[in-house]
């Protein structure tokens, strides 16, 4: 027998008795909805240790120019501006200052923007660069996240990351610290069209 | 191979004395006061973040009934866990137990010719010694979560699941750095020691030729693996590095996307008191070019799931909330308990694994039951461990000392008549004796404490001569 099947019927035979699947989206449809989502989005965000800057799609170049003005490598997916083919090395973004992407939506409750891979291209440009900025349209924002996941399909692509706020520690005693290994800023750019 | 066949007679390391570590722990009171703060500073966070959510109860419900039902059918959910992760293109292993486990990892390793690996927090590869037994096979193992790293370059191990260097001061992790990563001496500021590890782990990464990773959830129903950090150091492992290999336990799988929702909307809330961690990152396919393995570990959790009063805490989500709402961890610090897994959950988990060495760890708490009403998953801690020390009294493996006074108290709480004698009696020591005869008497309960001051009478004197005309009589309280 293979390890796998010795685990396996070692399970079959300590199982409990049969627990019924609770129908999580009947459940869930009860919760009361909260205060007004793009509101609690931005809230939630800066929480996280985000920054919120809201605009007009039209003026998306601009927007990003004030928030990291032309100084270093500024690599973006949105405007195409060197994002690199899909078989970059993952290693070639590394000094990368300024990435910058879109996001397929993004969560009241707790501030986080939904990027799968295809929104990223790079995986590892997200945590490589020093500041990250993600654009959002601010009419795709969902209240929670059983509403995200019901509006996301999460196997396409392959992989997908909900990130909210840059990256943070506080290991060293408790004491919060912003930028560990991932990003040191991220900015959300929230869009209306 | 047969299961039967392979399993070994189990070689007793040393019992756990918790009490003997408590007490080490103990000497320096300025520090436990400290230990204490911090990690009651973390609970109220997860208190006010909690608050915020006006369906809480009914997600810990969700999320109790959503884990009872896939270990109810676990074998299930792994297979189809397998196939689907297989069918995006992973590489899924079994492995029985720790020694397995390291096995596997070590030949991928090995085939592929890795010397530098980098892994993100598992508290399974450290309930598996995966660094030593990698170590000594000549691979470079570098834990990339700070807390992590810190204790691994002082070659220790966590003292707790969430917050790894929760037992250090920053002078202690400054003078650690400055050993290793060449910070000047006497810096103990976060924020530069974070940028310093920063710095140093980013060449780690970057030069990394596989990447290990826990697993939060695995998706039954897309074969998926759910990886959630603060730090970002999983991400930068797993974008970087050609292999990705992820270690999980088996009680990790869970039917889908709808509810692990639910899972992730309270753990990081239950864990540090956050909305979500910053990183919440869902693999179902591996790089292009890159090799995704996959290892699902039994280590002795088969066996606790068949254990009627135990298999509920397979449900554990390792959020860490039960031990830092913990009045003894908080006071004993994670190395009290011998165990990859501290606290409440540890205490109840780890029996399981070897009753004769953990045997004192059911016995580390006060049964107030706080572990259990923060569980986001309502694991019945309190009773476990309760059920826990009734097992180890039936083994034999307490203190003949504590086995005599517990049948006496039993044979005297029995005996209506027995109780009003010895309260007599104990009324009776309190005003004739010094207290500090007293106290030594009253063993471990009173060394710290002031004795109380004796009532005249008893409560049931009090009571036949105040409220016995109101109910007809006094015979039902002793």
């Amino acid at each position: 027998m293979t390890s796998r099947d010795v685990m396996l019927a070692a399970i079959r035979a300590a199982r409990p008795a049969p627990v019924e699947r609770p129908d999580v989206r009947a459940r869930v449809s009860e919760f009361v909805p909260h205060a007004e989502a793009v509101f609690s989005f931005i809230e939630a965000s800066e929480v996280a240790g985000a920054r919120v800057v809201k605009g007009r799609r039209a003026e998306l170049a601009t927007l990003i120019a004030s928030v990291y003005p032309a100084i270093g490598r500024q690599v973006s997916v949105l405007q195409d501006l060197d994002a690199g083919s899909a078989t970059a090395l993952p290693h070639s973004f590394a000094d990368t200052d300024v990435f910058v992407c879109e996001a397929v939506l993004g969560v009241a409750e707790n501030g986080a923007v939904w990027l799968p891979l295809s929104r990223l291209r790079h995986r590892s440009a997200l945590v490589l660069a020093t500041n990250v900025i993600v654009a959002l349209d601010s009419a795709k924002i969902v209240e929670n996240l059983h509403d995200a996941y019901a509006a996301i399909d999460v196997a396409a692509d392959g992989f997908g990351v909900f990130v909210s706020g840059p990256s943070k520690t506080a290991d060293i005693e408790q004491a919060l610290v912003i930028g560990a290994h991932g990003a040191k800023s991220l900015t959300i750019l929230l869009l209306e069209e | 191979m047969s299961g039967a066949a392979r399993s070994l007679p189990v070689v007793h390391s040393a019992p756990v004395d918790h009490a003997a570590a408590a007490a080490a722990f103990n000497a320096n009171e300025a520090r436990v006061d400290w230990h204490d703060a911090a990690l009651w500073f973390v609970r109220e966070k997860r208190d006010r973040a909690v608050e915020e959510v006006p369906e809480w109860e009914l997600l810990r419900e969700l999320a109790s009934n959503i884990k009872e039902h896939t270990l109810s059918r676990l074998d299930e959910y792994l297979v189809a866990f397998e196939s689907a992760a297989t069918a995006n293109g992973a590489i899924v292993h079994w492995a029985r137990d720790a020694e397995e486990h390291n096995r596997i990892v070590h030949d991928i390793l090995v085939s592929r010719k890795v010397r530098h690996l980098v892994k993100s927090k598992s508290m399974l590869t450290e309930e598996c010694g995966l660094n030593a037994y990698l170590e000594e096979r000549g691979v470079d193992v570098v834990d990339t979560d700070l807390g992590e790293r810190i204790v691994q370059l002082r070659r220790e191990h966590p003292s707790h699941i969430v917050m790894p260097a929760i037992h250090l001061t920053k002078e202690e992790i400054g003078e650690t750095f400055a050993e290793h990563l060449g910070t000047p001496a006497g810096l103990s500021d976060p924020t530069e020691l974070t940028a310093a590890a920063r710095v140093h782990l980013r060449e780690k990464f970057l030069a990394a030729h596989a990447a290990l990773t826990g697993v939060n959830f695995a998706l039954a129903e897309t074969g998926g693996l759910v990886v959630c950090t603060n730090e970002g150091n999983a991400d930068l492992g797993m974008a970087l590095a050609p292999i990705h290999i992820a270690s999980m336990g088996i009680e990790k799988v869970i039917p889908g996307a709808n509810e692990l929702a639910v899972f992730l909307r309270m753990l990081a809330r239950s864990a540090t008191g956050q909305r979500l961690t910053v990183y919440t990152s869902h693999v179902h396919r591996p790089r292009e070019g890159q090799e995704l393995h996959i290892v699902i570990v039994d280590n002795g959790r088969s066996e606790q799931l068949g254990r009627k009063d135990f298999w509920r805490s397979l449900k554990c989500i390792r959020c860490a909330a039960c031990i830092n709402s913990c009045p003894v961890y908080r006071r004993s610090g994670g190395y009290s308990y011998g165990a990859t897994v501290s606290g409440p959950i540890g205490s109840v988990l780890t029996p399981g694994i070897d009753l004769h060495k953990y045997a004192a760890l059911p016995f580390a708490s006060t049964l107030c039951g706080s572990c259990t009403a923060v569980c986001p998953v309502k694991i019945d801690l309190d009773a476990q461990l309760y059920r826990w020390r009734q097992i180890v009294v039936d083994a034999g493996l307490v203190s003949v000392t504590k086995q005599l006074v517990a049948r006496a108290g039993g044979r005297v709480l029995a005996s209506r008549r027995l109780v009003a004698v010895g309260s007599m009696l104990f009324r009776s020591m309190l005003r004739a004796f010094p207290a500090r005869l007293l106290r030594r008497l009253a063993g471990a309960w009173g060394r710290d404490r002031e004795l109380p001051v004796p009532p005249r009478e008893s409560f049931s004197a009090w009571y036949k001569a105040n409220r016995a005309h109101e109910r007809g009589g006094a015979d039902d309280v002793a």
